[in-house]
């Protein structure tokens, strides 16, 4: 081609990569005399926070999710319109604790020009489970322990009560009356796992979501995956926790939404090999909740389906093991 | 194995090639009219006539991207041309391939294949046996015969990369005598060969002649055009010349044909001139 | 080892992963001859976006749409190289490399856009990068055994045809074989053999399967049925060696365990092997393979 249209190329395609740069941010938190008077922008991560968002914010939010209904978090990956959504915030809210492990890089890029919070930052950090395969990391699935989720909260309150003085007392309110609402969840779940009887009290789904959620209310808890749905299962996994069902006698396994059917399938043709059965007990929600205007749309819908699928999963045995 | 027409009779082997009549009216074996052929709007063959009488023993010469090897693709249909047409005994070619036998280059395979001289000859019978049928032991009998032809039966489970390139010629050779042809194409079946194993080609070639059938190579070396071919076609894109050797292997057309390059002509004529 | 029989999950895998190592060495040995070995590496990444649009239309993740998404995209991938090759200057590997690469890159978007939908059951995909092959259940074995059955069927068919494309394709259309036909042919089967493979070693890691068994055969034989039986051998002892390696620890996964079992028999036969491995050269003196004729220049 000829030299004027090769430059004219050239600088089109400068002219594009700049454009693709994007707006740059000023940076700092907002004018809070400025916030009070609009809506504020609020990017969240996965569902389960923005639902605490919804309760504690109401109307003064405009807010988007990343994460929807079946998208597992451990996997995904910021698109171009997330990340101008996120250079578009007031305030950012992430799970933390690598739960959004491909999205590190782009919450690091944007510390300083966005105020990022990671709304577990408040727990204790004793009271982090420490699996041995992490090696150091922390258990990211926290929100199955109702009383961690209430910690967050607090952090989702203070945040919006920092970044808007002027509306603090509707944030107080409101997160007042949702934390009751946690509180009564939490006791309602305590209640319902003891109506399983002890020995089966054994929760087994595809990844290892759900550790918290033993911990708090006495659960033994198993999974395919490990702690992450990135890293692959080996035969050995697989055929030993087959093992493990036939010899406990347990009754039923669980599916999760963002995981596949297909990893429960086969271990429930491995148990049948050996001459057991176990039924499929249900779907339960692990990191990801329902789709919205659903009640397991909201996060205390989602921990009410949970229990129930789990103690009437786990409660329907007899003797010779029935679907 | 070249079917013989009842009229000719075998002459032996000699340097000279073979004197019959020019007179006498023959059958055409291969005919190509208004040949034309391009490479990305460059013309290898262009407007190109050609008459090949049965029973000859035929050279085609020129130059390097003369389109020689062109030439004997587009009669076989392995190149898409851009005019003209092929005839083989009168007939459109795909309608006569049975009759027709290839011998292509011998760089255009890889002889580390893991496969055997036997083997290699057996594939010309593929075309006889059409679809999914397997060779069995009539076709490796007609395979040894063959091979019998150009001297190889020692070698017939030898792996073929562990032939030397006379070697290789001679089981392409073998493999084009497998089936029931009576035109032969040739790719420069001299190219590389020891001087024993071209003396040995050469005198099949003259066989296959005096059996009847037409023999068509493309040949590199004009040194040996009179001694071992009765008719010759002279190409450089265009058809310069075709037809005896005696008369047409002239330094006029050779100079026509190469463009001039004058040590080799003088002894390339001088030669054809000794032989008269 | 006797876990090989007792233990369902390890027999189920094992049994899959046989069946692909087999296939995949048998048509990969024609690849390799023909030196197409980046074939099996741009099929199985041009793959990919035929699995999630088989996702996106269907709204199932079931194994049959995927399989057969992924075997239309393979399939479209190689009709598009050859079209690349015979009208463009592109040869051959370039066309391959552009296949590949695009259609990828076409796959990995069209992913990335599944994320979005709120459809709970979309998870899964991802898991076709690299294998899932610990959990095959009974089904999907069956289906790669008879989708890997008909395939050494047909090659068992079409010998001569294949061997014939494989060495000389020119003669071949001389005799009057529609060669075209026969390469179509030859590469879906290779297709065949690559969906097959896809759940259990995965996008990525395909391309060695088709590979490492037809080039470590090589080594050990000259005549192409024996190296078509070796390298299905070499296929199958990867596949069961590492469904059994996979078993013997926790986390080890199952897709990169066949891989790497491959590989090392494809290593062990370029050193090893009689008359071509590299160390056998340097400890034996080298006797002439020539015969006592003068070699030709």
């Amino acid at each position: 081609m000829g030299r004027l249209t090769l430059r004219a190329v050239l600088a089109v395609c400068l002219l594009a990569a700049l454009a693709a740069c994007g707006p740059v941010h000023a940076g700092g938190a907002p004018d809070p005399e400025e916030i009070a008077a609009r809506e504020i922008n609020v990017v969240t991560t996965i569902a389960q926070i923005g639902d605490v968002v919804r309760n504690v914010a109401g109307d003064r939010v405009d807010l988007v999710e990343l994460m929807g209904p079946g998208i597992d978090p451990h996997l995904y990956r910021a698109s171009e319109g997330d990340v101008v959504s996120l250079a578009d915030a007031d305030i950012v809210f992430y799970n933390g604790l690598h739960l959004e492990a491909k999205m590190a890089d782009v919450f690091e890029k944007m510390q300083g020009s966005v105020t990022t919070v990671a709304v577990t930052d408040e727990i204790d950090r004793n009271e982090l489970l420490n699996p041995p395969e992490f090696e150091g990391a922390y258990d990211p699935h926290v929100w199955f322990d109702v009383s961690k989720w209430m910690s967050v909260t607090e952090v989702i309150r203070d945040s919006f009560v920092e970044i808007d003085p002027e509306h603090a007392q509707l944030y107080e309110d409101n997160a007042r009356a949702y934390l009751a609402e946690l509180e009564e969840l939490d006791r309602y779940v305590a209640e319902q796992a003891q109506r399983t009887p002890e020995e089966q009290r054994v929760l087994i789904t595809a990844h290892d979501a759900f550790n918290y959620f033993g911990n708090a209310y006495d659960f033994e808890v198993r999974g395919l995956q490990g702690i992450s749905t990135a890293s692959e299962t080996g035969t050995a996994d697989l055929s030993g926790l087959a093992d493990f069902i036939v010899e406990r006698e347990i009754p039923a396994i669980f599916v999760e939404t963002s995981v596949p059917q297909r990893f429960v399938e086969a271990l429930r043709e491995a148990v049948a090999a050996q001459g057991s059965e176990v039924s499929i007990g249900g779907s339960l929600y692990s990191d990801a909740m329902g789709d919205a205007g659903t009640p397991e749309g909201t996060y205390i819908g989602m921990v009410r389906h949970n229990i129930d699928t789990i103690v009437a999963g786990l409660s329907g045995r007899s003797e010779g093991g029935e679907s | 194995m070249a079917q013989a027409p009842a009229t000719e009779s075998l002459a032996t082997g000699t340097d000279k090639g073979s004197a019959v009549s020019p007179s006498r009216p023959r059958d055409i074996a291969i005919e190509v009219m208004d040949l034309t052929a391009a490479y990305r709007d460059k013309p290898v063959l262009w407007d190109v006539d050609m008459s090949v009488p049965a029973g000859v023993l035929m050279a085609i010469v020129g130059p390097n991207g003369a389109g020689k090897t062109t030439l004997i693709k587009a009669i076989l249909g392995l190149v898409d041309i851009s005019a003209g047409r092929v005839l083989v005994g009168g007939k459109p070619y795909e309608q006569q391939r049975r009759r027709v036998a290839y011998v292509p280059q011998r760089g255009s395979v890889d002889w580390d294949f893991p496969t055997t001289v036997l083997d290699v000859v057996m594939m010309g019978r593929y075309g006889e046996l059409g679809w999914i049928k397997r060779p069995g032991a009539r076709e490796k009998q007609a395979a040894m015969e063959a091979l019998d032809k150009v001297a190889m039966t020692d070698y017939a489970q030898r792996q073929i990369s562990q032939l030397s390139g006379g070697q290789q010629q001679r089981v392409f050779l073998a493999r084009s005598l497998v089936q029931d042809a009576d035109v032969f194409l040739m790719d420069e079946p001299f190219q590389g060969v020891d001087a024993t194993t071209e003396r040995a080609i050469v005198t099949l070639l003259q066989e296959l002649r005096d059996s009847g059938a037409t023999v068509v190579c493309v040949h590199h070396d004009l040194q040996t055009v009179t001694e071992y071919f009765d008719w010759v076609t002279l190409l450089n894109v265009r058809r310069i010349a075709s037809g005896p050797t005696r008369d047409v292997f002239t330094e006029e057309n050779l100079r026509a044909t190469y463009g001039g390059r004058m040590a080799w002509l003088k002894s390339a004529s001088q030669t054809e001139r000794s032989q008269d | 080892m006797f876990d090989l029989f007792t233990d369902y999950t390890l027999r189920t895998v094992a049994l899959g992963a046989g069946i692909l190592g087999i296939v995949s060495g048998v048509l990969g040995s024609f690849t390799v001859l023909r030196q197409q070995s980046l074939l099996g590496d741009a099929i199985s990444h041009a793959a990919l976006p035929g699995i999630v649009l088989a996702f996106l239309l269907t709204g199932s993740n079931e194994s049959l749409p995927l399989i057969l998404g992924a075997g239309l995209a393979g399939w479209i991938g190689t009709l598009l190289v050859r079209a690349i090759v015979r009208n463009t200057r592109i040869k051959n590997d370039g066309a391959l490399g552009l296949v590949l690469s695009v259609f990828f890159g076409v796959g990995l978007m069209l992913l990335t856009y599944s994320q979005s939908r709120p459809d709970a059951s979309q998870a899964g995909l991802d898991k076709f990068l690299f294998g899932q092959a610990a959990a095959l259940l009974r089904n999907d074995v069956i289906t790669m055994a008879i989708l890997g059955g008909v395939a050494i069927v047909v090659v068992g068919l079409f010998w001569k045809e294949f061997k014939l494309l494989s060495f000389d394709p020119e003669f071949g259309r001389v005799l009057g074989f529609r060669m075209g036909a026969i390469d179509v042919l030859l590469t879906t089967l290779v297709v065949i053999a690559i969906v097959i493979g896809l759940q259990t070693v995965g996008v990525v890691l395909m391309s060695a399967m088709v590979v490492a068994p037809g080039a470590a055969a090589r080594q050990w034989t000259d005549r192409l049925g024996v190296m078509v039986c070796l390298s299905a051998l070499f296929g199958a002892l990867a596949g069961v060696t590492g469904a059994l390696l996979s078993s013997t620890g926790a986390r080890l996964p199952t897709g990169p365990m066949i891989v790497l079992s491959a590989s090392v028999i494809v290593v062990v036969s370029l050193l090893v092997a009689p008359n071509r491995g590299l160390l056998w050269d340097r400890t034996r003196s080298r006797s002439s393979a020539l015969p006592a004729e003068e070699v030709a220049s």
